[in-house]
């Protein structure tokens, strides 16, 4: 029969095991959009860049006739246009207020953006809607969450950005655990402790000193 | 594994052990950050402190000054104010001889509002939670007026700390599929997560950019 000690042998190496599969496995599946990330987090920085650029060249302005609008509100009424207008995205809502018989608004998607501006009274809405390449759209994905955390009234509503989002929220918890279990492994290595914790503190000194320090 | 293939090995595991506890604080930021930038929302009207300042300087040419010129005249006011950070832009309102200044640090936003003709600045503070604070650096220096951005001393610096983190990230990335590929039998399962990992992307890419 085994002994408490024994036992407990036995359960750390499964726990280092099992962290050790969950590191790589982990890393495994995010590794492409990692490199996404990565890649759209350095053009973002560097907007200068030529790869960096989103052309925002609209094509020629169009009229469309469209229906009365149902709806006790605007953004009822303006998902309404949308539905007739057969448009997928998610509806950049202005955070100035709409004139009265008037709809102005966008609808967004990291290949289309389109300005609706919307004639309640006539009946009318006219389109400008801007292409963008596949280059651009992958750019845009980077920050495409369909909600600004300083915009009050500017909420998800596309079912499409739901499920990116719990994407980009997957791929950070994933990052998470990524991590902690590596401070684990590392720490199990008896020999690159000391050294371990030099880059370790490193680290946390450069990036604490930048999110504490000049606060 | 011959001499230099061992070599090689034990190189690509201290360097991924030793650059990855480095950069994992970085990690640990933007990925946290994350969450708040998706969910969180911030009432960004409630300002922590107001106060005027008078008798400002303001420097000669101010109101004809644009892009970057302004930004850099735009410093000697804030600096009387004691205000420091990242200036996001100078918008001079010309029938009210007003520049509205608005300024960025982690852990502090400020307005400075200055009245050009009474030469006195109105100075709102609003301080920021450290998530919101770390969410600021997420974005930061970003791709928006990219002529004025990284007119802090600090901003730039973090610019170097990101670009930093992304290079040493792909490393770590690349380090870590080398890594796996000398456990035999953990291809198989790898593979698979490879690819799975790959095909999700790649599905969502088409549905939001194709």
């Amino acid at each position: 029969m085994a002994s408490p000690s024994d036992r407990g042998q036995r359960a750390g190496t499964v726990l280092e095991m099992w962290n050790r599969q969950v590191h790589y496995y982990l890393g495994l599946y995010f590794f492409v959009s990692l490199w996404l990330f990565s890649l759209t987090g350095l053009l973002l920085n560097h907007p200068q860049w030529a790869l960096s650029r989103i052309p925002n060249d609209a094509n020629p302005e169009y009229a469309i006739a469209i229906e009365p609008t149902s709806g006790d509100t605007d953004l009822a009424r303006a998902r309404d246009i949308v539905r007739q207008l057969g448009l997928k995205g998610e509806i950049d809502w202005p955070q100035s207020a709409q004139a009265p018989g008037r709809l102005d608004f966008n609808v967004t998607f990291p290949k289309r953006a389109m300005q609706l501006s919307v004639d309640l009274r006539e009946g009318r809405a006219t389109v400008r809607q801007i292409d963008r390449s596949l280059w651009s759209a992958v750019r845009i994905t980077h920050t495409f969450s369909g909600s600004r955390y300083n915009t009050p009234g500017m909420y998800r509503d596309w079912l499409l950005t739901s499920m990116w989002v719990t994407a980009m929220d997957a791929l950070a918890a994933g990052l998470l655990i990524m991590v902690i279990g590596s401070y684990y492994m590392w720490y199990q290595l008896k020999t690159k402790r000391a050294s371990g914790w030099i880059a370790l503190v490193a680290g946390f000194l450069s990036c604490g000193w930048i999110v504490f320090g000049l606060a | 594994m011959n001499g230099a293939g061992k070599t090689l090995y034990r190189w690509t595991r201290d360097l991924h052990l030793y650059l990855g506890l480095f950069v994992s604080p970085f990690l640990v930021a933007f990925a946290v950050s994350v969450f708040f930038l998706n969910h969180a929302k911030v009432d960004t009207s409630a300002v922590s402190s107001i106060a005027t300042v008078r008798d400002i300087a303001v420097p000669a040419g101010m109101e004809r000054t644009q892009g970057r010129e302004a930004v850099d005249l735009a410093r000697k006011i804030v600096d009387q104010v004691g205000v420091t950070g990242e200036i996001g832009f100078v918008r001079y309102l010309g029938k009210e001889r007003r520049l509205v200044i608005p300024v960025s640090r982690p852990g502090v936003e400020t307005v400075v509002d200055v009245d050009v003709s009474k030469r006195t600045a109105v100075v709102s503070r609003r301080i920021t939670s450290v998530m919101e604070s770390i969410a600021y650096l997420h974005k930061s220096p970003g791709p928006h007026n990219a002529v004025l951005r990284g007119n802090w001393f600090w901003t730039r610096v973090w610019k170097w700390l990101t670009d930093g983190t992304v290079y040493l990230l792909l490393f770590s990335s690349v380090s870590g599929l080398y890594l796996w590929l000398t456990i035999r039998a953990e291809r198989r399962v790898g593979l698979v997560l490879l690819g799975a990992g790959a095909m999700t992307f790649v599905a969502f890419l088409y549905g939001l950019a194709i």
